[in-house]
């Protein structure tokens, strides 16, 4: 069987913005999704179906960590911490994603004399 | 890392569905913050979060590990596609079942009599100590003489061995005082023979080399189911007297439960070798144990050593052909069955081979008519690799299914064999099914499954998608191309066949020919029993006499007895062999050469009591005593060997020390073969003297290794008869005892026991692979009707009759039954020549048995295509026209 892969965003891109939404710290899944909207202007939407199993997945490696916490409200949530590993990870990624949309760029744009 | 969570499932989904239910929580409570009602603050978080089963299903899949899963769901699908056509599933497991069922039983029989070691410790340095004949034919004495015993024993430093008897003879055994007497086996062994197959008495100990020479102790080893039957396992046993051969005997050691040689022995006793030891005849075997420190080259050196040093003879040219060597002591103890056992294993093998070609060309017929099926799959994106994966796994579960049922088949077919079995070899350890077996057997379906099930799953998965889904798969003609492997796969199998049948047919011939020779006497109604002599009441030839006619007079007073004598040797017996020295006759040109024949002493009852027919002179009589001139009668055999025509009675030939004078020629009488002849029996020279006259030095010597045996022939029930020869000859001496009760018929068909047991089991299989060959040419020609079933109702539409049409049909499965008779018959010519040390009377191309089996295949190929046939005629054009 293929594997579903919900194309809402470019594949590893949202990988790449949890993490580095938990380098400035520790957080749960909804504060999580509300960063990456909140920054990137609400460009990206971030669909829970596909946010939860990515926080999975990121566990799953080992790059990021989980532990029950309360959240603003007292209320309980599972709260996310980026670990060395994915520190690491996330370094990598970026500059993976940067050359990347420079070339995409270059190819876009016309060259400017 | 995915493998601890796949166990943790359960824990990981609640953690999840958990932290889900948080978010919805806090989304609803900012909901809420922004002014909803809480209800409509749930569903909008809800809403807002999407399908939560989706989310939950997509992270527990992230937790299972992917092959796994996708197996399983191979499986459950495999299974249903199974379901669907019980047809093909019941005859290929059971195809598989017989196949792996018999390959079970008799791999079983093979592995535990050639396969695992004998039941001692590091058997595998055991040795025996053997003459290699290197003339023509080559061959392997294991017997030796006390002289070569001796170079042995003090040529070879650092080698453990052992001299002992392999004669296991019935004796009398009695309790002091007690006026009643046991039949038991004697063997008598050397000191150090336990100790070099390395099994130490359970309790006492073994002989020590000072009890083990002329005139030492007298003393006992005792088995330990002799200990439990006489002395009910008493602890205290050695010290104990018992007299055996009515000498006293001190009982030193018993034997543990498990252990075993390759012959029964209810007591051993100290052998006392001499040089000239056992009328100087070759009936020593030597036993070693290689040390650590010497490889078996290095012993072969030492033996070959011994060999060339030792004192010459006048003979020295013709011994010259023989060479001592150390014999590892299992391929010594498996030589006579190790053919008939490798051809059996071959033959199993070529079931399962048919077997496994048949579930081939099943799986081939099969796919073929899947093929809209499988190109549908195809179609939806099922890759290739799944479609192949998902034909494997079918036949993987047909092979798994086959394999359990025929472990289970061959379980039961073990134990039906082991009975035959039992009696033909001697059987080391219990054979049973048990894990080699086991993991043979399910390695072996495992591997035919993969190799037979992947050819046609690689086949179909390059279908042409297209042309299957538009034209509606089973029709058109791209399916005929495919029939080539499966027309194969026939052929292999008929010829498979072909030669399985013909092996089965010549041993069957084989069997019929030597069932029909004329034993030389009438076996049937006689019933003999045994008494051993080696007594020390009956050195004295007087005794031996008063008791034969005590005895004899007896046995006739038995109601429905007719005649009644004593012979040393039965009829397909080995007899005694004695030198004696012929006096005259053309034939006594090489005066004083010792000539070496067959010799057993009788009551002059005897001929009568099995009736041998007299040909020339007269029988024995009982005038014939010790104080008239010796006499002997000899049978053709030993007429034609040394005597012309009619001047064998009247002749002279000395024997030990007596001249006796030949009064008459009786017939042959079967007998075990020997002197160049071959086989269950022969018909070997022999001399018939009368107990009365028989020297008493070979008498003596007889009963070492011959218990001698009542012969009576009577009507009436064989049980009567034989509580009436107990009672007689308790009454003529208690201390007698009688034993090994024998029919004559029975003893004659036990002579060909092996024949029969080989005879039988590869007739079962050559029956087996005609069946599966008839299986696998049916589903060829069933399969060609159904894929053109529309085809024909065309032709006949227009006009082709019923005969063409099945002619189209039929006639490709009889060339390829042709075309497999073929191949097999010149497979079998070559195959048959390992038979021919086992085929009597019989040449390996006999015609009746090739026609027989050519025959025999065309009926089935006939039987084969009846049934497919018998569909075409059921057609109905006019229907087959409407469907298009």
């Amino acid at each position: 069987m293929p594997k579903r892969d919900t194309p809402d965003m470019l594949q590893g891109t949202l990988d790449m913005l949890i993490l580095q939404t938990l380098v400035m710290g520790p957080a749960h899944g909804h504060t999580i999704a509300h960063v990456i909207e909140h920054r990137s202007e609400e460009v990206l939407q971030v669909e829970h179906g596909s946010l939860y199993p990515a926080l999975h997945r990121l566990e799953d490696r080992g790059w990021i960590a989980s532990f029950w916490g309360t959240s603003e409200n007292n209320r309980k949530a599972r709260y996310y911490r980026l670990t060395p590993a994915g520190r690491k990870q996330l370094v990598a990624e970026t500059d993976r994603w940067t050359q990347l949309a420079r070339a995409v760029e270059r190819v876009i744009r016309p060259v400017e004399e | 890392m995915g493998w601890m969570k796949y166990f943790r499932r359960a824990r990981w989904a609640r953690e999840r569905a958990e932290e889900i239910d948080c978010y919805i929580e806090i989304e609803t409570a900012e909901n809420v913050e922004r002014g909803m009602a809480p209800d409509e603050a749930r569903a909008a978080a809800q809403r807002k979060f999407g399908n939560r089963q989706l989310v939950q299903e997509e992270i527990r899949e992230m937790n299972t590990i992917q092959p796994l899963e996708t197996l399983v769901r191979d499986v459950r699908y495999a299974a249903r596609a199974l379901r669907r056509s019980p047809g093909f599933f019941c005859t290929a497991v059971l195809t598989l079942a017989l196949g792996i069922g018999a390959n079970t039983a008799i791999f079983s029989i093979v592995d535990s009599l050639l396969l695992r070691p004998l039941p001692y410790p590091q058997a595998d340095r055991l040795a025996q100590v053997s003459l290699e004949y290197r003339g023509q034919g080559g061959g392997l004495i294991t017997a030796v003489n006390g002289r070569i015993w001796e170079l042995i024993r003090d040529g070879s430093p650092g080698l453990d061995k052992a001299v002992y008897s392999a004669s296991v003879t019935g004796i009398n055994l009695a309790f002091p005082g007690q006026n009643r007497a046991e039949f038991a086996r004697q063997q008598r062994v050397g000191s150090g023979y336990f100790r070099v197959l390395g099994v130490a008495p359970r309790v006492g100990r073994e002989f020590s080399a000072d009890e083990d020479r002329v005139g030492g102790q007298q003393v006992a080893v005792i088995s330990h189911a002799l200990w439990q039957r006489v002395f009910a396992g008493d602890p205290g046993v050695t010290g104990k007297t018992i007299h055996l051969r009515g000498e006293p005997h001190q009982v030193v050691g018993v034997m543990p439960a498990d252990f075993r040689t390759n012959s029964v022995v209810d007591v051993w006793t100290p052998l006392k070798p001499s040089t000239g030891g056992e009328g100087e005849g070759t009936n020593y075997h030597v036993i070693a144990r290689l040390p650590e420190s010497l490889s078996w080259a290095a012993v072969q050196q030492q033996l070959a050593a011994i060999w060339a040093a030792r004192p010459r003879t006048r003979r020295t040219n013709q011994v010259e052909e023989y060479r001592l060597i150390a014999f590892p002591l299992q391929a010594s103890f498996t030589r006579d069955i190790r053919t008939p056992l490798l051809i059996l294993w071959s033959a199993v093998g070529m079931v399962l081979l048919i077997a496994c070609v048949n579930i081939a060309s099943l799986l081939l017929a099969r796919a073929g008519s899947r093929s809209r099926e499988l190109a549908t799959r195809l179609a939806l994106g099922c890759g290739r690799a799944g479609v192949v994966r998902q034909l494997l796994t079918e036949s993987v579960l047909v092979s798994a299914a086959g394999g359990l049922l025929g472990l289970a088949m061959g379980y039961f077919a073990l134990s039906g064999l082991e009975k035959l079995a039992g009696d033909l070899f001697p059987v080391w350890q219990p054979v049973q099914v048990d894990m080699r077996v086991l993991a043979a057997t399910l390695g072996l379906s495992l591997l035919t499954s993969l190799v037979f099930g992947l050819a046609p799953a690689l086949h179909f998965s390059r279908i042409d998608i297209h042309g299957n889904l538009i034209q509606g798969g089973s029709r058109g003609h791209a399916g005929r191309a495919n029939h080539w492997p499966q027309r194969f796969l026939v052929v292999t199998e008929v010829a498979l066949g072909v030669i399985l049948l013909v092996s089965a047919g010549l041993l069957l011939r084989s069997f019929a020919h030597l069932r029909g020779l004329d034993p030389g006497f009438d076996p049937n109604r006689v019933l003999t029993a045994s008494f051993s002599l080696q007594d020390a009441r009956y050195k004295d030839p007087v005794a031996v006499g008063r008791l034969f006619r005590t005895g004899l007079e007896r046995m006739r007073q038995i109601p429905g007895v007719e005649s009644a004598a004593v012979t040393l040797s039965l009829p397909f017996e080995g007899a005694l062999n004695v030198g004696f020295h012929r006096l005259d006759g053309p034939a006594a040109r090489e005066q004083g050469r010792t000539e070496i024949t067959n010799f057993t002493y009788v009551t002059p009852s005897y001929f009568e009591t099995l009736r041998i027919p007299l040909r020339r002179g007269r029988v024995l009589q009982n005038s014939d005593s010790a104080s008239t001139a010796p006499v002997a009668v000899i049978n053709d055999a030993f007429a034609a060997a040394y005597f012309r025509e009619q001047e064998a009675v009247g002749s002279h030939f000395s024997l030990g020390q007596q001249q006796v004078e030949v009064v008459g020629v009786v017939g042959n009488v079967q007998s075990a073969a020997g002197w160049g002849q071959f086989g269950p029996f022969g018909q070997v020279p022999f001399i018939y003297v009368s107990s009365e006259q028989a020297p008493a030095k070979i008498m003596d010597l007889a009963h070492n290794w011959f218990a001698p045996h009542w012969v009576v022939r009577g009507t009436g029930r064989a049980a009567a008869l034989k509580a009436g020869m107990e009672q007689a000859a308790a009454a003529v001496d208690p201390l007698l005892p009688i034993s090994g009760f024998k029919a004559m018929d029975e003893v004659r068909a036990g002579t060909l026991a092996m024949e029969r047991f080989m005879m039988s089991l590869l007739a079962g299989l050559a029956a087996l692979s005609l069946l599966l060959s008839g299986i696998g040419l049916y589903g060829l020609i069933s399969g060609s009707v159904l894929e053109r079933t529309r085809e024909l109702g065309i032709r006949m539409a227009l006009g082709a009759t019923f005969g063409q049409a099945v002619s189209s049909v039929v006639l490709p499965g009889f060339w390829l039954t042709l075309a497999g008779l073929s191949i097999g018959l010149l497979g079998a010519m070559a195959a048959t020549r390992v038979l021919r040390s086992m085929l009597w009377g019989v040449t390996t191309t006999d015609p009746l048995t090739l026609g027989a089996v050519a025959l025999g295949l065309i009926l089935v190929a006939v039987a084969a295509s009846l049934a497919p046939a018998a569909r075409i005629l059921r057609l109905d054009p006019a229907n087959t026209l409407r469907h298009e």
